[in-house]
């Protein structure tokens, strides 16, 4: 059986982010599988194996915040760590109310992202 | 006794200044004696006349059939004289007329023995009637090409007859003028009665007649005589006849007062709308000049016009420019236009525009008719209104950037983000055991990649966003959507709205200024977006197509909104007119501003389902206003 902690997932409809993100992920240590939309994440075999989710706040059709209702929704407990380009203290407040882990504005430093990372995966 | 008479007769005979003949009718041929008189006067010698047939051959007369009875029956005694007028040929072909009195002498039995001729040359006497017949003549064709009709009148006497078409004149039934001087002061239009009074006493101080007066028509109607003619004295000085011809000048009167209306009209036309005319013969460099265009060029009216005179007033930076057009205007025969400036003597600068309209003169010499305004109020508040377009343009813009701040700082963290994470793993990447070159470098290339996304954005924002001139240049609308959209989509996915594009291929472009327009485009995406931020019930479906049209190329938006009332529609496009809490109400009214500087035209239409569709049409590669002007 495989242990299912070591999987993170990263969903960004940026190109940029999907590529260098699970990259330095991987230089941690973990296994990582980028997505370009919360639809294609949800009917991935992966929602049930990832036990921390770097997910984009602003994307076209289903946003971050609608993803992380669905898998309330689906009582998918994972940790979220939510990015976001628009700088936005009173969206962040909002965010970490809501149940997410973490909520980093890009660009964030490595530190930061560690940090992050480790919060989240002692929630799982 | 016998001799001593005949004597005598034959002197009278051979020496009287009149042409006479003698006719013997007892002897055969009756051979006919004449005078030297009457050879002078057919130019033939008293051999070539001979016999009185020869002398009858030169004769022609209108009635030679009865001449000719009658003279036989002188000739057989049935009378004893006879006159006729005859009209001899002579051998250069001209006529002599001659008033004839034939006398018959009998013999002692009383039978017809000579006729004697007695010759009456009445050649200019005839020539004379002539002349005054046909002078008579042309005198009626006269009277009747112009419609006059001659009086003589005289005054002393007060009679005064007139012929039917004189009454005629005065609206009255021949014959029923009754010739008096109260009776045809009554037909005078009372007003005029002194015109005619100044114009008689004139005539008799001069002798000249020359009056316009009007008549009033039994029926009320009032018409214009005009009398020209002579007024005639006695020995002692007293007028006693006056001679003259009255035309009905009706139509020419109501055509100069006509005529003096619509100077009048065209004067004051000119006046308020500070156009003045002028035309300009080319050939003679005769110009003249209206009331307005003296004022224009303040100079006093009336001063004689050259090309040089005019060329002294116009500005010195448009004078190429003044003798380009002199020059062209000669050699061509185009009606042309043309915008220049005067320097006035105290330093002020007028603009004028004028047109030109080339024409034929009666002598078919090319002649120029031209309006010519000053537009210099025109221009000036042009150029304040210009000035004030694109200060409200850039507030727009910045109250866009004030909205879009947000946006920006997402499109420069996007590549930012991807920036910091690559330098971080390509760190991680050069510090492992053994370094994973390939990893790292494969991470530089994405960070440079990034690196210039982010320079980019930054270009992108400045061209949007920087106070710019306006600039020319062939633009293709479709690549000026998709950076707009571009800049845009986050700011609209932040708002939930589905975006559409249906771009046309093979859009031709248009020439405008890119900034502007992307700036029209973003604007009606904004408005879309707004429109839609209440809607809950339908999906935020935004459209953005581009697609040829009749007028050119035609850029749409259309949103699924709340839609705007119809009845507002003409109200959508004034300044500061807004249905937004937030908005100022400029957006639109800057948009049209910058379509209409590009020669099209912005629209709104309500959709047949929910929302609201705006649309703008360019014409394809047409030059911007701004650019002529």
């Amino acid at each position: 059986m495989k242990i299912t902690s070591s999987l993170v997932s990263v969903v960004d409809d940026d190109e940029s982010v999907r590529e260098s993100l699970p990259d330095l992920l991987r230089e941690f240590g973990f296994e990582v599988r980028a997505f370009s939309s919360a639809e294609e994440f949800l009917t991935s075999d992966c929602v049930g194996q990832t036990s921390c989710l770097f997910l984009d706040v602003a994307m076209p059709g289903m946003s971050g915040p609608d993803l992380q209702q669905e898998l309330t929704r689906r009582r998918q407990g994972i940790p979220i760590v939510f990015l976001t380009a628009n700088r936005d203290e009173g969206v962040r407040a909002r965010l970490l109310e809501r149940g997410a882990s973490e909520c980093l504005f890009k660009p964030f430093s490595e530190a930061a992202l560690l940090e992050a990372l480790n919060a989240a995966l002692r929630l799982s | 006794m016998l001799g001593e008479s005949e004597q005598r007769f034959r002197a009278i005979f051979d020496e009287a200044g009149t042409g006479i003949s003698l006719v013997d009718l007892q002897r055969a041929g009756t051979p006919i004696q004449t005078n030297r008189a009457l050879q002078t006067m057919l130019g033939r010698s008293q051999e070539e006349l001979g016999f009185f047939e020869t002398y009858d051959e030169l004769t022609a007369s209108d009635d030679r059939e009865t001449d000719a009875a009658t003279f036989r029956e002188l000739c057989e005694g049935k009378r004893d004289s006879l006159r006729q007028e005859k009209h001899f040929t002579l051998r250069d072909g001209s006529s002599v007329w001659a008033n004839v009195i034939f006398t018959l002498l009998r013999d002692a039995a009383g039978l017809p023995r000579f006729v004697i001729a007695i010759h009456e040359d009445i050649t200019e006497r005839k020539r004379a009637v002539e002349r005054l017949q046909a002078k008579q003549e042309l005198l009626d064709l006269a009277q009747k090409s112009a419609r006059a009709i001659a009086f003589d009148w005289y005054v002393q006497q007060g009679v005064n007859v007139w012929s039917a078409e004189q009454e005629a004149l005065y609206g009255l039934q021949p014959g029923s003028f009754d010739g008096t001087y109260q009776g045809w002061k009554r037909l005078i239009y009372a007003p005029d009665w002194h015109v005619l009074l100044k114009a008689i006493k004139h005539a008799q101080e001069t002798g000249e007649v020359a009056v316009e007066f009007r008549v009033q028509w039994p029926d009320g109607s009032l018409h214009w005589l005009a009398t020209n003619g002579r007024m005639f004295f006695d020995e002692r000085g007293r007028p006693f006849r006056m001679v003259g011809f009255t035309t009905d000048v009706t139509p020419r009167k109501l055509a100069e007062e006509e005529l003096r209306r619509s100077e009048a009209f065209l004067a004051e036309a000119q006046r308020l709308s500070s156009i003045g005319s002028f035309s300009w013969r080319v050939a003679t460099d005769e110009i003249k000049w209206s009331e307005h265009l003296y004022r224009i060029y303040e100079l006093e009216a009336g001063t004689p016009l050259t090309l040089e005179l005019v060329r002294t007033r116009v500005h010195p930076e448009d004078l190429t420019l003044y003798e380009k057009m002199v020059g062209q205007a000669r050699t061509g025969a185009d009606d042309f236009e043309w915008q220049y400036r005067l320097l006035m003597p105290d330093g002020t600068i007028k603009y004028l525009h004028a047109v030109a309209h080339a024409t034929r003169d009666r002598d078919g010499g090319l002649e120029y008719i031209a309006a010519v305004q000053d537009v210099t109020e025109r221009r000036l508040s042009e150029e304040a209104l210009g000035n004030l377009r694109s200060e409200l343009a850039h507030v727009s813009r910045v109250a866009t950037l004030g909205a879009l701040t947000a946006s920006i700082a997402h499109e420069v963290n996007q590549p930012l983000s991807g920036i910091v994470t690559n330098a971080s793993t390509c760190m991680r990447m050069l510090n492992a055991d053994p370094p994973n070159l390939d990893g790292a470098r494969e991470t530089a290339r994405r960070t440079i990649r990034d690196g210039h996304r982010a320079s980019d954005v930054i270009t992108r924002l400045r061209a949007l966003f920087g106070k710019q001139d306006v600039v020319t240049e062939p633009v293709d609308l479709n690549e000026a959507a998709r950076e707009v959209i571009a800049l845009s989509l986050s700011e609209l996915q932040r708002g939930g709205v589905i975006l559409r594009t249906e771009l046309a291929e093979d859009l031709p472009r248009v020439t405008g200024d890119r900034v502007q327009l992307q700036q029209v485009v973003l604007n009606l995406l904004r408005n879309a977006s707004d429109a839609m931020s209440v809607v809950e019930d339908r999906p935020r479906q935004l459209t953005i197509r581009t697609e040829r049209d009749d007028e050119g190329v035609r850029l749409t938006v259309q949103d699924a909104g709340v839609g705007f009332d119809p009845r507002a529609a003409n109200r959508l496009f004034e300044a500061f007119y807004t249905t937004k809490d937030d908005g100022m109400g400029i957006g639109l009214s800057v948009s049209r501003s910058i379509i209409e500087s590009h020669h099209g035209r912005l629209r709104a239409t309500p959709n047949d389902g929910p929302g609201a569709t705006f649309s703008f049409s360019l014409p394809c590669g047409n030059e911007l206003n701004t650019k002529v002007q």
